[in-house]
């Protein structure tokens, strides 16, 4: 129901740069996810865009309207969002019943209405037994969903969560995922996801957001990420990508403090001189082409094997099928069948 | 340490168990039942002309806590939960009102706010304040108390979550909304067992009742200065009175207690599940400059005027002479600091505070060390005594230590340890009252120590007393040195207790500052109050400068 768009933002905690000239639109209706490692701004972004924060510099506009921005500060109360937080913040005070139905109170509704929201919402949460406990009666899991009901009983057009799966076990973030995407099919509400799962972000994202110090890295479609990483920092975030530094030579990539090459498939572009090599684990082959390395270690994932050799200083992941015999130490030789370059940073 | 065996622990739990149950616990349960046999035997006489006392004693205590409550609530919020400009120095002015005796801000007030002298009163003229009486004494006992809000408050405030607040705001509720909702009813709790903690101590409180009640006519009498008239008056029949309110007023305190107990227990939920979880202050934004503007009226008033105004009377050449430039002089000082009265009095005080200061830190620390094997009566004995009445301990100890009411423990074992008018008994009542300073702090220093470097040292062939000393004191020495200094001030200029039981002929800091203001000559008492207020000032900046904040009682 509308469409979020923040241009130049920069947001300095003291002297400390978080967020350096944050550029994007949120399209109305779409999930996107603010994917990247731990203290890049994530949670600082969304805050801007609930109004607990204001930026420096910049404009945030929610649905035609400016929020912020010089002279403008709409405050959180009067953006019409609902956010789930980090850390929660589920008040202990009041059970899970009247924390869900604080929002619905604050709109003056009608008793009955408010107390069948409150219903529909647990449900979508799978806390309907909860409804009379007190939040230090839950369990962590719980307490988030808790945290998400009362973000989503005022079906607010704008949904801003920060990780808000993050501490729920596998099969229930499975469905929580489906309750969400129903949600959105049928209220059309913009969500906006904060996670640091790579996973998670590529399943269940119209598109993804990658940050890294405070700027973005890219933005785009989980396949076209995945595929098309606009730099190696996109390709190791999301794909677990190998990262090794070099150079290229007459279409063979030269690691650095090392003997291994790799031979550069056509479809790469050729530029020579020092460059980083982007190999994806699964698009590497052991066999009885390309380069010889030792085997440092071997992982068992279930379906695959992860083998990791040593190039240089980097660790290089390859993730095959099991192969029968091989012990560390053992030299096997490593194709790339897919790879990528980028210049030198 | 306590690790060395059953055998050591059950000796050194013997070893701090004995004085602390001969000198603290035995004179106040002897206290404790003799008054209960007066109230019961004589209940005619012992009630006679007392329900007065009660009364005030009960509405003054409720009076200033809820002035403590009303100001110490909405300042823990500015102060620890906004942006507000300056707020660390207010911070620690704030916490002035408990450091400095109670006594001495009486004093403060009465320059400033007696019917006919106050200096307010002349400059308005038409003499609009009157700080004697019931509405007086509140209002002086409830600023002193402001701290035990305030930082109550802070405490609980460091302990909630800022995004309970913002998760209201995005919810739509507007700032004061979030507020009274998210962030309110979780600190009440906190800030409810501080006013309580107001109570009790006003209850307690002998030196600003006696200065704004006693002498005012008609005079308001409390319990603390009733029992005091009552010890004086001496004899069969003030005696038993004394202890009879006594035991009265001791009740209060396990109710008090009880009642703090009772609100502490939301203090075990969780405020905060989850991570992220960062202080971020509050913007005030506009109302910045209008809330710094009425924070600084209010510590103006609350703390810089009276202090002022002490400053201001002590300078004068004499007392109650108008007011200007020329009339002031540091004569006054010299003489008074300089006489044979006051130099006395400092060498006992200082003797007697640091005695008491050495015993608080040593059975402080032993009481923190045996704690865990002792199943918390440890900590209670060492703590308890803090929250009873200095006026019934005194009592107590001078009831059991005197030559005429023995100390009956079995039937036919009397100890006529004839401590009472001796300074011997000074120095027991000051360590047992304020053992509760180097336990707590004790404790503090022994949760940061890491056992295993105690351990190291045995490991590296240091005998057990050898590694306490080598790897457990240095980490504990700031916890103690706090305790010591703590203990010592507040010695130093004790009141309470050093009027009953200060041996005649002698005089501490305390009792000399008490005659001075209520017999002699109001103006040398403002020059003593004022070096004693120097001194307290000093004795917490350099705690405050030192490696670590303390720990109050
Ligand atoms: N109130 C604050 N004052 C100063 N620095 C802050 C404040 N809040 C956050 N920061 C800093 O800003 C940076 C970005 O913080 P932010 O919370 O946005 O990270 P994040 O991407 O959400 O990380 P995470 O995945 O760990 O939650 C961090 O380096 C953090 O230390
Ligand atoms: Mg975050």
């Amino acid at each position: 129901m509308a469409t979020i768009v923040l241009d130049g933002v920069v947001k300095a905690y003291g002297k400390n740069p978080v967020v350096r000239g944050l550029s994007l639109e949120v399209h109305e209706g779409e999930l996107l996810s603010l994917l990247g490692p731990s203290g890049c701004g994530k949670t600082t972004t969304l805050r801007m865009l609930a109004g607990l924060e204001h930026p420096d510099q910049g404009t945030i506009d929610i649905g035609g309207t400016r929020v912020a921005g010089p002279g403008v500060r709409v405050p959180p109360e009067r953006r019409g969002l609902g956010m789930v937080f980090q850390s929660y913040a589920v008040w202990p005070n009041r059970s899970v019943e009247a924390n869900v139905a604080y929002p619905l109170a604050l709109r003056r509704l009608a008793r009955s209405e408010i107390s069948e929201r409150v219903r529909t919402a647990l449900r979508w949460v799978r806390l309907e037994a909860f409804a009379e406990r007190m939040p230090h009666e839950l369990s962590g899991g719980q307490l988030q969903r808790v945290a998400l009901a009362r973000a989503l009983v005022s079906n607010p057009r704008v949904l801003l969560l920060d990780e808000p799966l993050s501490n729920l076990d596998a099969a229930l973030r499975e469905e929580l995922r489906a309750e969400l995407a129903a949600l959105r099919e049928r209220l059309g509400t913009t969500l906006v996801f904060v996670t640091h799962d790579q996973a998670e972000a590529l399943a269940l994202s119209d598109r993804i957001a990658v940050m890294n110090g405070g700027v973005l890295e890219q933005v785009d479609a989980p396949e076209r990420l995945y595929h098309a990483p606009a730099s190696a920092f996109v390709a190791r975030f999301v794909g677990g990508a190998n990262v090794l530094p070099g150079v290229v030579r007459d279409g063979v990539f030269h690691c650095a403090q090392s003997e291994a090459t790799f031979a550069l498939p056509n479809e790469v572009a050729r530029s020579e001189g020092p460059a980083t090599l982007v190999l994806r684990p699964e698009d590497l082959e052991l066999g009885t082409e390309g380069t010889p390395l030792p085997l440092a270690a071997r992982l068992f994932l279930g379906n695959s094997v992860e083998y990791r050799f040593a190039v240089g200083t980097s660790l290089l992941r390859v993730v095959a099928p099991p192969m029968e015999g091989v012990r560390t130490g053992q030299v096997l030789r490593i194709r790339a069948r897919r790879a990528r370059v980028f210049a030198a940073p | 340490m306590i690790r060395d065996g059953a055998w050591g622990a059950r000796f050194g739990l013997s070893a701090w168990l004995v004085p602390v149950l001969f000198f603290g616990v035995g004179p106040l349960g002897v206290l404790w039942v003799r008054g209960l046999e007066f109230l019961v035997t004589r209940s005619d006489t012992a009630w006679s002309g007392e329900w007065g006392a009660l009364s005030n004693t009960i509405v003054i205590s409720t009076g200033a806590s809820l002035l403590a409550l009303g100001l110490g609530a909405p300042l823990a919020l500015l102060l620890f939960r906004t942006d507000l400009p300056f707020r660390r120095v207010f911070g620690v002015l704030f916490t002035l009102p408990s450091a400095i005796p109670a006594f001495i801000w009486g004093m403060g007030w009465l320059s400033l706010a007696s019917p006919r002298a106050g200096y307010l009163n002349r400059l308005w003229g038409t003499g609009p304040f009157d700080i004697y009486g019931v509405g007086g004494i509140a209002f002086v006992e409830g600023l002193s108390g402001l701290p035990f809000v305030l930082l109550a408050g802070a405490a609980a405030l460091r302990r909630i979550d800022p995004a309970l607040e913002e998760a209201a705001r995005v919810c739509g509720a507007s700032p004061f909304r979030a507020l009274t909702t998210a962030t309110l009813p979780l600190m009440l709790p906190s800030v409810l067992s501080g006013a309580v903690m107001v109570f009790l101590l006003t209850a307690s409180s002998f030196g600003v009742p006696y200065l704004l009640g006693v002498s005012a006519s008609p005079p308001t009498r409390v319990l603390t200065t009733r029992i005091y008239e009552l010890v004086l008056m001496g004899g069969a029949e003030g005696l038993p009175r004394a202890m009879a309110l006594a035991t009265l007023l001791l009740g209060l305190t396990p109710i008090a207690l009880g009642v703090m107990r009772w609100l502490g227990r939301g203090g075990r939920v969780r405020l905060g599940a989850g991570k992220g979880l960062s202080p971020r202050p509050m913007a005030l934004g506009k109302a910045r400059g209008p809330w710094v503007i009425a924070v600084s009226l209010v510590c103006a008033a609350c703390i810089v005027l009276p202090l002022g105004a002490l400053v201001l009377t002590s300078l004068q050449r004499s007392f109650g002479a108008p007011l200007s430039w020329e009339s002031l002089t540091f004569t006054r000082w010299g003489s008074v600091l300089g006489s044979e009265r006051a130099r006395g009095a400092l060498a006992n005080s200082v003797v007697l505070a640091t005695g008491a200061g050495v015993l608080v830190c040593g059975f402080g620390l032993s009481a923190a060390m045996l704690r865990r094997s002792s199943r918390g009566m440890v900590e209670a004995l060492s703590v308890g005594p803090f929250s009873v009445p200095g006026t019934v301990l005194a009592l107590a100890l001078l009831v059991a230590f005197s030559r005429d009411w023995r100390f009956i423990a079995f039937e036919r074992i009397a100890w006529v340890l004839a401590l009472a008018h001796t300074p011997w008994l000074l120095l027991i009542a000051y360590a047992v009252k304020y053992l509760a300073l180097g336990e707590r702090n004790s404790s503090e220093g022994l949760a940061q120590l890491d056992l295993s470097l105690v351990e190291a040292a045995r490991l590296s062939g240091a005998g057990p007393l050898r590694a306490f000393r080598d790897a457990a004191l240095p980490v504990l020495r700031p916890a103690l040195i706090s305790a010591f200094v703590l203990a010592f001030l507040t010695c130093a200029s004790e009141m309470t207790m050093s009027v009953l039981l200060v041996p005649a002929g002698s005089q501490v800091l305390g009792t000399l500052l008490f005659e001075l203001q209520s017999y002699d000559d109001p103006a040398a008492a403002a020059v003593l109050a004022c070096a004693l207020v120097v001194l307290v000032l000093v004795g917490r900046g350099v705690l405050a400068l030192g490696p670590r904040s303390s720990v109050e009682g």
